[in-house]
């Protein structure tokens, strides 16, 4: 006959288990202060990008390149990730096609930028590994900013 | 450039604890201090993460939610009229965009612990790790089978220390004197789940 545990050992066991088993990833502050550290938000409109489900699938999450979507209202912003020693090369697609903007921030190491081209094609070479957020500062709507959480690339 | 100009003051919420705190901390953030919006989220996000965990979301997607919530607040910052609301604002964006994920992710709805084990993730999840003994399997798992309302109200409660009924209760928008039997059912639940588990 199994005994009743009483509420608060209960309690200290689950605390116990979630304290242990579930805590937050090492490093997540650090990467959410990382995405919040964003230049010149007072005048823009942000809006926060999704990634899409694919991407564990596409194992970009460990590290591997891979193609990677994310995607917000009508934008959707493919982007593919090519290893090039060290560094990696970085080749997006817009859609809607439009001369964006295109910032991709990495953590320690500053950001490149780069502007799509009419088709909505953009590419950046030679940036550095690491937790990478991106930004599309939208063309016709100069306000209008998107931002991904971050990605460890 | 501003962080030297900063640090030699004082900071408003130094010295404050909890709900205080943190309210002090949106006020400055409002004004935009970078640093009291850094406080916010270097003790707030166990906060977010717990409930995005409670919500049915796995370890990936729990991360990219509480990265979502704050850039959502980064937007919403001067939005928030109620610096002391902070709390439940999370809580209630947590929950609503968990929802989100999950409806994109369509097949993923019913994401039973058992799932959630068996997704690919990069980050080396410590509910893969044997667990201690049987008894904590079967508790972890019975705990996995509890409402999501029941996981988020014993996660918040571990989270807020046994004491702090007031700030959990509000948090979860639920009145002060309620919080107390709800957990009490919720463990209860806990406990049968545990027992039938175990006896099977």
């Amino acid at each position: 006959m199994r005994t009743h545990i009483p509420d608060d050992e209960l309690m200290t066991q689950v605390a116990r288990l979630v304290h242990e088993l579930d805590p937050m990833p090492p490093g997540l502050v650090e990467r959410a202060q990382f995405a919040v550290a964003i230049d010149d938000i007072d005048d823009i409109d942000l809006e926060v990008a999704r990634w899409s489900d694919n991407r564990t699938l596409a194992g970009v999450r460990g590290g591997l390149p891979g193609t990677i979507t994310f995607f917000v209202g009508d934008l959707t912003v493919m982007v593919n990730v090519t290893r090039t020693g060290e560094r990696q090369r970085i080749d997006g697609w817009l859609v809607p096609a439009g001369a964006h903007g295109v910032e991709v921030r990495v953590a320690d190491h500053g950001s490149s930028t780069t502007t799509a081209d009419e088709g909505g094609r953009f590419v950046l070479t030679e940036v550095p590994r690491g937790t990478t957020q991106l930004l599309v500062r939208m063309h016709a709507e100069q306000s209008r900013t998107v931002v991904t959480p971050t990605v460890d690339l | 450039m501003t962080e030297l100009q900063t640090a030699s003051m004082a900071k408003p919420w130094e010295g404050l604890e909890g709900r205080d705190r943190h309210a002090a901390c949106m006020i400055a953030a409002q004004a935009g201090d970078r640093s009291a919006f850094d406080v916010l989220v270097a003790e707030l996000s166990p906060l977010v993460w717990h409930v995005a965990r409670s919500n049915g979301l796995d370890r990936t997607s729990a991360e990219d939610v509480v990265q979502t919530v704050w850039l959502a607040l980064l937007r919403h910052i001067d939005r928030l009229a109620e610096p002391r609301a902070l709390a439940g604002w999370l809580i209630t964006t947590t929950r609503r965009e968990a929802q989100r994920v999950q409806i994109r992710g369509a097949g993923q709805v019913e994401l039973s612990s058992e799932v959630a084990e068996q997704m690919p993730t990069s980050d080396p999840s410590p509910e893969h790790e044997v667990l201690r003994d049987e008894r904590d399997r079967q508790l972890w798992a019975a705990f996995h089978k509890l409402t999501q309302r029941c996981q988020e109200l014993l996660r918040l409660t571990v989270l807020a220390g046994r004491a702090e009924y007031r700030a959990v209760a509000e948090a979860l928008h639920m009145p002060h004197g309620s919080i107390g039997p709800t957990r009490g059912r919720c463990l209860n639940n806990l406990r049968a789940l545990y027992n039938g588990d175990s006896g099977s």
